[in-house]
């Protein structure tokens, strides 16, 4: 390839004033080596505070009660009649695990718990495939770190004439090593012991603390569940910055009893669902396998009947958070089922906003230090042009055309701003491998960041180059002969 | 024969301030092919503004300009360039070299400019010849800061005949050297008349300048005051040989 014979006046002209051009591309390297540092300090960050969150959920297994995606399905041919067992050997056992105000069509000969404690609200929605015993057996499970059981109704929650509606959860005492990013404001959480005893202790979520009782503790003070009296024994609020506490919420706008308590309250044996930890995170998919073995053994469902709970994996979660189908989603994280019932959770919202907050804070020094390198180049390139009148006229008088010099000063300016990013692309990046040597700070330089760079002081050297060279072919001949 | 130049009514005039200054009051005048003029006149005579607009560097107030027949004033910036290129060299009073250039590069400058790409082996070997010519060619790769200014401005006019131009426009080439040096430099503006049949325009003060040209025409306030053959040449290669052995410049 030739290059244009401009091309090579813009090089030479270059070389003709060394020091110039060296302090001049000194600028342009110094701005990009400096953007691209802080894109790499900014995502680095970034990615480890995404690396942390995600960990913590990452090892996560909801199991629920239910498979909505079954009931989808076509029955198998032989489904058996509503009331029927499907396994006759297990007949006596399946019949004493099913509990008859878990069935919302059966009629009862006894009180309901909606009629014994008298609130109406007491006992809705609670039919579920799941038990406590289930939830011992996951515990069994090598690889479990946790298991949580929880059964989730809405209430009112009462201190003297403040009421509240919100959710309460029934769940085990082991729930704050899970939630990881709990923090208690006043108390703590109940103890096993607690909920062995069935005792009515409650935690409050912040908001309802703060609905039911403003700035003041609550611990000690007695609500009202169910026109029931609990003792508040704690508060509960977050402890990420990511994750604020809002009305609605389902951790902070909630309150806590001992399943136990909740369940023989309201007369249930039956659980919503059971929260699965994992020791490790890389053994999400094996363990989630090895639930749903459990389970279906456990509720003697034969290879013909789907299953009967749902088994959701926090990284199912994340994947599809990152925009994969659910059918590649399905393939990366194994068979588990269910991955399409995902609801958008904290997580993903909290991990959208920062990294937004993130990017437009970086944006934004990216910027102005381009702006300033830009004008580090347009000064430089106006001096030149006042410099260089005599050179600009020298060529005119030999044949060069306006639009001859006006390439040459742009390419000049190009080549400035280019060669100067260049270095400034290879400094940034050695600068960024340095710091995470030296500080232990995570970076990372994407291919995407150094390709923006470099089309960035490209633009910049056109952008800032134009008006002077714009200047620089206008200089009339005869002028700039005469200036000395 | 047709004139090389041929001009017209041409007047022009600045403004400074609030004054005009009458550069030239509308002159005319021929020039024919292989013709040597010398312009001569004082300071301010306006011999400096023809000799910018002969050269297209500058555009005159009124009147016409005609270059082998066409009319100047109706060229493009472009078209002007390419004039500039090819047809007319310059030599000035200051040389008007790129500083920090080497001596070669100053003069292949005009081919990098104009119609058709030539490579860069054939500009360096155009450029040694037309060094050679000026007797230079040793010092190719000196910078203009490293030479004398006799050979500045012979670089100069290497420069200025690399595109074999018919015109070569010459302001005061003399004013900033020597006797010696001056009478070689014009010796070289004679072969090229002589030999290549070059027109030439010489721009001077001084009288013993102006008559190593073939017409001599003096100007005074903008107007052409005498206009005449020179039937007294001087000839610069004779009065070389006869200079003293002792000046000679060490080349």
């Amino acid at each position: 390839m030739v290059l244009p014979n401009t091309l090579v006046i813009a090089w030479k002209a270059l070389r003709r004033n060394r020091m110039q051009t060296a302090l001049t591309m000194l600028g342009m390297t110094i701005g990009v080596a400096t953007v691209l540092t802080m894109i790499a300090l900014g995502s680095g960050a970034q990615r480890a505070i995404q690396d942390q969150v995600k960990a913590a959920g990452m090892n996560m297994l909801l199991v629920t009660a239910g498979n909505y995606q079954a009931q989808r399905e076509r029955p198998p041919d032989d489904a058996i009649e509503m009331g029927r067992l499907r396994n006759p050997e297990t007949e006596h056992l399946q019949l004493a695990m099913f509990h008859p105000e878990d069935d919302p069509f059966a009629v009862h000969d006894h009180p309901t718990s909606r009629q014994r404690l008298g609130d109406s609200e007491a006992g809705l929605g609670a039919a579920a495939t799941l038990t406590l015993d289930d939830a011992e057996a996951v515990r069994e499970i090598k690889g479990v770190q946790y298991a949580v059981e929880g059964v989730h109704e809405n209430v009112h929650v009462a201190s003297g004439d403040t009421r509240w509606f919100t959710r309460v959860h029934g769940d085990g005492s082991a729930l704050p090593e899970i939630r990881r990013s709990w923090r208690f404001t006043h108390g703590g959480f109940f103890s096993a012991r607690q909920q062995r005893n069935k005792e009515q202790v409650v935690v409050l979520g912040s908001i309802v603390a703060e609905k039911l009782f403003g700035d003041k503790s609550p611990v000690g003070e007695t609500v009202s569940l169910w026109k029931q009296p609990f003792k508040v024994i704690g508060v509960v609020t977050s402890a990420n910055w990511m994750v604020t506490p809002e009305a609605g919420d389902d951790q902070f706008d909630a309150v806590y009893i001992p399943v136990t308590t909740m369940q023989s309250l309201l007369n249930l044996t039956k659980l919503n669902d059971i929260t699965v930890t994992t020791e490790s995170t890389g053994d999400v998919t094996r363990v989630a396998k090895t639930i749903t073995t459990v389970l279906r053994s456990r509720h003697g469902i034969d290879t013909n009947h789907p299953d009967d709970f749902t088994v959701t994996s926090q990284a199912s979660k994340a994947l599809l958070k990152g925009g994969l189908r659910p059918d590649v989603a399905q393939a990366v994280t194994g068979n588990v089922s269910g991955l399409e019932k995902i609801t958008l959770d904290q997580l993903g919202k909290t991990l959208d906003k920062s990294s937004r907050t993130m990017t437009a804070l970086l944006a934004s020094i990216a910027t102005v230090s381009l702006i300033v390198g830009g004008i580090g180049i347009m000064n430089i390139m106006m001096l030149s042009v006042t410099e260089r009148t005599r050179e600009i006229g020298i060529r005119r008088a030999v044949g060069a055309r306006e639009k001859e010099v006006l390439m040459q000063f742009i390419y000049e300016s190009v080549t400035l701003s280019v060669v100067g990013g260049l270095l400034g692309i290879l400094m940034g990046v050695v600068a960024a491998i340095s710091i995470s040597h030296v500080v232990q700070w995570s970076t990372s330089v994407s291919p995407f960041s150094i390709v923006l760079s470099f089309g960035i002081s490209a633009a910049v050297g056109v952008f800032f180059g134009y008006y002077p060279a714009r200047e620089a072919s206008r200089v009339a001949p005869l002028t700039s002969l005469r200036f000395e | 024969m047709n004139p090389v130049i041929s001009v017209r009514s041409l007047t022009k005039t600045y403004h400074v301030g609030e004054h005009q200054v009458h550069a030239l009051r509308s002159i005319s005048l021929d020039i024919y092919p292989g013709e040597f003029v010398s312009v001569i006149g004082p300071s301010g005579s306006g011999k400096s503004t023809l000799m910018h607009i002969l050269g297209c560097l500058d555009q005159p107030t009124s009147g016409q300009y005609f270059l082998d027949g066409r009319d100047v004033s109706r060229l493009s910036d472009d078209e002007i360039s390419l004039v500039r290129n090819k047809q007319i060299g310059f030599v000035f009073q200051g040389f008007n070299l790129l500083t920090r250039t080497s001596a070669l590069e100053n003069v292949e400058l005009p081919l990098l400019y104009g119609t058709g790409n030539v490579s860069a082996a054939e500009r360096r070997k155009r450029a040694m010849a037309a060094l050679e010519s000026v007797g230079l060619e040793s010092r190719w790769d000196h910078h203009t800061n490293q030479l004398s200014g006799g050979q500045q401005q012979r670089v100069a006019i290497a420069r200025a005949l690399l595109n074999n131009p018919s015109i070569l426009l010459a302001d005061e080439p003399t004013g900033n050297l020597d006797s010696k040096t001056s009478i070689e430099v014009m010796e070289i503006f004679q072969s090229l008349q002589r030999e290549r049949g070059i027109t030439i325009v010489l721009i001077t003060h001084e009288m013993d300048v102006a008559a190593y040209g073939s017409r001599i025409m003096t100007f005074k306030d903008g107007n052409i005051l005498t206009d005449v053959a020179n039937d007294s040449r001087r000839h610069a290669s004779g009065e070389l040989e006869s200079l003293p052995i002792a000046v000679e410049e060490v080349r």
